[in-house]
């Protein structure tokens, strides 16, 4: 079994070396099945290690293996340590199968792009990264993971590196990211240096009388969770990440990378759980992000951005759940969103490849008329997103709004803005819905759907010599796009039956051992929730249909009737990005300027021009020095010799 | 055994005479070169084999008396760290003598001899367990820099040349003052005798030479012109290797020798270190050409490995030697991808470059390896070394660490702005599509030094695991140094 985790890990890696060093020695095609298989086997082997796991006694589900020491010094030695527990292959699942999926649907959307095989190369690399974080035994080797991911990140938001929008935002997602990798390394020297050992569950172990250190570790783990999940205050990064291909936004930002702060949280609980306040902490950025994310998401004009504010949301709904202490509802909700939101993603995917990389939902509207098939499973993704029943969403979202409410008056207001998150979710995921699908087609729908075969639909697009009438297909994509989106599709309904609260919790009891929760709420409970939260999800939904829906939209009226100053503070984000960068990168930038102007080039390098001419000046003066005369030679002597006594007297 | 070491010095010493002495055209003079440097790589890998890391202390070492009234003598040999700074020695200096054999340097004789004499000196410095033996090596590295840089260098060659020699010449001469003083107090110049000093102004004279050739901020005024006027080769040795041996100086005579001193000036060193870690990471993300970056973070890392030595702990100390052999490789690499663009674009600046990604497939993806390694993304081997070294300062104050964590991400803003900057974005003005792509001499000279890289993030262990021994109970490491039994 854990030689089958090794290979997990390792198959996507061999794919992406594979790829990189064959080079062009490998067809574009070959390149891209190299990569899937290489995540479908892992897929496989994960499902194998699943089921070897689940054989075993509950209490027995536990199992580390090092491969070599990585690092050491002295006492202090960290090994290339997996760990395969209930919570490791829960993640490896999502991992390899909805990775699996997408980078199958990549196939068809990537077809025709001159650098296909650099994708697949770095689509396979960011599962092996995704898989080392989730499967590592201690947190160097997660932090290792958790960079590698940021990197993988990184390279593909870049992808199209001749765009200056793509490769700023790729630099930014990994600036930011290397925030959180640097409070997580400060909190990692603090175990250090008091644990000496950074195994799970070792180093968690802290015990009483270490308040504050307990807090600082916290601290710096819900840094790097914040920054790796975009939420509040390190939350800018996502939004512009939507530069890279589609297929990327789906994978790494929505459904497996971004929700590894989650994991972060569940897998360090025993550190949270000793820092309460800062577990409380955890659930109110969450609870403040799913709120501003779901206000800025009213008014965003791009259809993934629109998708992407959804998963800061969404993302802030497992914070929540995390904070308060309902680790396998935050976990159940990082599952179904996988599914719902990936679909979303590929869905749109389908929509920007059919219009020609179009984004803009302004433009789009009557797409639904022309591709059907992608009409119905836009809307299963946003029924599962809004969480009516019986979608996905409503099964593992209503837990964690449940779970709020046994924590006092704080769990009361987390509770509220949950409950708010879920009437903007129905405004804003309907919003875009009805923009986009229903309706006549614009006559720029019409221009790039009603010809027999479109242009090449990549938002790269710059592969003019590629003939895409080559391979005659529908408006809605091959086969291989198509048939992830309708397995997603099904994935969306039925995905979140394998949970129901009240009645059977399969994933409770899987994830339990390796997270006990410290929130469960009673069956009133869950049923108040569920029935808030629905009836205000459906509610939404209706005032999107009122705005948006009706046959002559009342949009520009009533958006009228919103305060200026409030539309542009949801506009500009709430002028975050202004914030940080007048607060960190404007300093930075004049303190490098004023280094190099006052600092570098007068005092440092003029040091050396001085010298040189006081070396040419004493020379002169000493000349002048040669008097003839006794008495200033005298003075000379005596004066060397005091200088050379009082020197030898002081060094002894 | 202890021939393999003397081989290690007198093999490129052999080979430097050897080109100098004949007249050889330019491509046999380079063959020559080319070979010694190989056969240098082959007896460091044999010394590898043969060293035996468990036992620890000094080995494969050989003594003859040399001024025996005074108490001199001919004293080489290799402790486990020495051994890893000798293993990049070799490699770096292969891998330039490949780039410069293929960039074609007029004078080859004189050049390549030059190159040869100058492995050798540098591998005496990580050698000589003699203090004037170290101090003649270390003159006799400096000597062919000097000519190096004035002779084959760029445009304001004559400048950076005046700055260098001053400065170096300024710290040499208080090396030399505190070797003979004492070396005549001690009555021995033997380092691996059991001795140690508590006088500050000797420390200092050691220290002042160590720091202008590290260089620890403020002493780096000749740096950013060294790096930018040498020919890229030789910014690669000058940058990857020669500080080196300043931190080996550190290690090995400062705080071995003087842990009183060491005690009392920890604070101010540390602190400089951390100046200059900001600093030079500022410095880095301004500059507007390819070396100013390589040259300012060289600076940074030079701050973050003093960190690690100045530490004085097992953390510190061993993420220091795996640090130095990680930045070596990569400033080198970076130095000498520099070099290509340059060549391919006839300049630097940023402002003309641009969009070399494109058609280039290979130029891509060996810059943006080294530079993803070079800013320590988690996982990679410099990410091994600077989480070592932090960690190993937090003991000292956290202050150091949470000014390393801000260079962390500042390292993040240099790098993607340098990879950027070259690679990405519609082609600069100085970028032709008929640039190529990088030729295989280019990747003969750069990707050992990744491939060592890879391997090293692969198991960075291999070097902190082998550098001192693994005595889990030590606390000081100058125990380490004693005179072996």
């Amino acid at each position: 079994m854990i030689v089958a985790a090794w290979i997990c890990l390792v198959a996507p890696l061999a794919a992406a070396l594979l790829i990189t060093l064959l080079g062009t020695r490998i067809s574009r095609r070959a390149a891209a099945y190299v990569s899937t298989t290489s995540v479908l086997g892992a897929f496989a082997v994960a499902v194998f290690v699943f089921a070897k796991l689940l054989s075993e006694a509950p209490s027995a589900r536990s199992h580390p293996s090092t491969a070599w020491e990585w690092l050491t010094a002295g006492s202090f030695h960290v090994g290339l340590r997996i760990l395969v527990d209930p919570l490791s292959v829960f993640m490896m699942l999502i991992v390899t199968g909805v990775g699996f999926l997408i980078v199958a649907y990549s196939i068809g959307y990537m077809e025709g792009d001159e650098e296909e095989r650099r994708y697949f190369a770095y689509m396979a690399l960011f599962v092996f990264s995704m898989l080392l974080l989730v499967q590592a035994g201690n947190l160097v080797i997660l932090l290792a993971g958790w960079g590698l991911v940021g990197l993988s990140s990184y390279l593909l938001i870049g992808f199209w590196h001749d765009r200056p929008a793509a490769v700023a935002a790729a630099k930014k997602a990994f600036i930011m990211n290397a925030v959180g990798d640097a409070t997580m390394a400060l909190a990692f020297f603090l175990l250090i240096q008091h644990k000496q050992t950074l195994n799970f569950p070792d180093a968690f172990a802290v015990g009483p009388g270490h308040g504050w250190l307990v807090n600082l570790v916290a601290l710096g783990l819900l840094g790097g969770a914040v920054a790796k999940s975009a939420q509040l205050p390190l939350q800018t990064w996502l939004p512009d990440a939507m530069e890279g291909p589609t297929p990327v936004s789906a994978l790494i930002h929505a459904a497996t990378m971004v929700t590894a702060g989650v994991y972060l949280i569940v897998r360090t609980h025993a550190v949270f759980e000793q820092a309460p306040h800062v577990q409380e902490l955890a659930a109110g950025l969450g609870a403040g992000t799913l709120l501003m994310a779901g206000l800025i998401a009213l008014v965003q004009t791009d259809i993934k951005r629109v998708i992407a504010y959804s998963t800061m949301s969404q993302i802030g709904y497992m914070f929540v759940g995390a904070g308060v202490g309902a680790y396998a509802n935050a976990e159940f909700h990082l599952l179904t969103h996988a599914f719902f939101k990936a679909l979303l993603f590929l869905a749109a995917g389908l929509v920007i490849h059919a219009l020609a990389g179009e984004q803009d939902i302004r433009k789009m509207g009557g797409v639904g008329r022309l591709m059907p098939v992608t009409r119905i499973t836009f809307l299963i993704g946003s029924l599962a997103l809004v969480g009516v029943p019986p979608f996905a969403g409503f099964f593992s979202k209503d837990p964690i709004i449940a779970a709020t409410m046994t924590r006092g008056w704080y769990g009361y207001i987390l509770f509220a803005a949950a409950l708010i998150g879920t009437f903007l979710t129905g405004l804003y995921a309907f919003r875009l819905f009805l923009i986009v699908f229903p309706r006549e087609p614009s006559p720029f729908v019409r221009e790039h759907l009603m010809r027999g075969s479109h242009a090449a639909g990549m938002e790269g697009a710059h592969a003019p010599d590629h003939d895409h009438d080559a391979h005659e297909h529908s408006g809605e994509g091959p086969f291989s796009m198509t048939a992830p989106v309708l397995v997603l599709a099904v994935l969306s309904i039925i995905g979140g039956w394998i949970q129901w609260a009240p009645l059977w919790h399969p994933i409770s009891n899987w994830l339990d051992p390796a997270a006990p929760p410290l929130a469960v709420p009673t069956d009133t409970q869950e049923a108040l929730a569920s029935l808030f939260a629905v009836l205000l999800g459906l509610a939404g939904i209706g005032v999107a249909w009122l705005i948006y829906g009706a046959r002559q939209p009342t949009a520009p009226r009533i958006t009228s009737r919103v305060p200026l100053w409030s539309r542009s503070l949801l506009e500009h984000k709430f002028y975050f990005d202004e914030a940080y960068d007048f607060a960190f990168y404007r300093p930075s930038v004049a303190l490098a300027k004023a280094l190099g102007r006052w600092i570098e080039g007068p005092i440092i390098g003029g040091s050396i021009r001085e010298l040189v001419a006081g070396i040419r000046d004493a020379a002169v003066g000493t000349s002048r020095l040669q008097t003839g005369l006794v008495r200033s030679y005298a003075l000379a002597i005596a004066a060397s010799l005091a200088v050379i006594t009082i020197v030898f007297v002081a060094v002894r | 055994m202890g021939w393999l070491t003397t081989a290690l010095i007198l093999l490129p010493l052999g080979g430097a005479l050897l080109v100098w002495v004949f007249p050889w055209d330019g491509f046999t003079a380079g063959s020559i070169a080319l070979l010694v440097a190989l056969g240098e790589v082959g007896i460091w890998i044999e010394a590898l084999v043969r060293f035996h890391f468990d036992r620890g202390g000094l080995q494969l070492d050989q003594r003859t008396n040399w001024f025996s009234d005074l108490h001199v003598s001919y004293h080489v040999g290799m402790y486990g760290f020495s051994l890893w700074l000798v293993g990049l020695t070799v490699v770096v200096q292969a891998a330039a003598i490949i780039y410069a054999f293929w960039a074609g340097r007029t004078g080859a004789r004189a050049y390549f001899g030059l190159m040869l004499l100058l492995t050798a000196a540098i591998v005496g410095v990580f050698t000589a367990q003699d203090l004037l033996l170290f101090y003649v090596f270390w003159e006799a590295m400096l000597l062919p820099l000097y000519v190096l840089i004035g002779v084959w260098g760029g445009p304001g060659r004559l400048g950076a040349t005046i700055k260098f020699v001053i400065y170096t010449m300024a710290g040499s001469l208080l090396m030399l003052a505190a070797v003979i003083v004492l070396g005549l107090s001690q009555g021995t110049f033997d380092l691996t005798a059991s001795w140690q000093s508590s006088s500050d102004w000797l420390f200092l004279g050691f220290v002042a030479a160590f720091a202008v050739k590290a260089p620890l901020f403020p002493l780096h005024a000749w740096l950013p012109d060294a790096y930018r006027e040498s020919p890229p080769e030789v910014s690669a040795v000058l940058s990857g290797v020669v500080s080196k041996a300043a931190i080996y100086g550190f290690i090995r005579i400062a705080i071995t020798k003087f842990p009183e001193p060491t005690k009392d000036f920890r604070t101010v060193i540390l602190v400089l270190a951390a100046v200059g870690l900001i600093y030079g990471s500022l410095l880095a993300f301004r500059a507007p050409d390819v070396r100013g970056v390589i040259a300012y973070s060289s600076l940074a890392q030079i701050g973050l490995i003093t960190f690690g030595v100045f530490a004085v702990n097992d953390l510190g100390l061993n993420g220091a030697v795996l640090q130095m052999v990680n930045h070596g490789l990569i400033t080198a690499s970076l130095f000498l991808l520099a070099g290509g663009i340059e060549r391919r674009a006839t300049t630097g600046e940023f402002s003309r470059l641009g969009g070399f990604a494109r058609g280039r497939p290979i130029l891509a993806t060996v810059l943006m390896t080294t530079g993803i390694i070079g800013l320590a993304v988690p996982g990679s081997s410099a990410f091994a070394g600077e989480f070592e070294i932090l960690a190993g300062v937090f003991t000292r104050g956290w202050g150091y660490s949470v000014v390393g964590a801000v260079a962390i991400v500042l390292a993040a803003m240099y790098m993607l702005r340098l990879i950027s900057a070259v690679l990405h974005r519609e082609p600069g003005p100085a970028v032709t599509p008929d640039a190529l792509d990088l030729r295989p001499a280019e990747l003969g000279a750069i990707v050992p030094l990744l491939a060592c890289l890879l391997a090293l993030s692969v198991w960075p262990a291999a070097i902190t695991e082998r550098s001192f021994t693994n005595d889990r109970a030590r606390t000081d490491v100058s125990t380490q140094f004693e005179a072996s039994p």
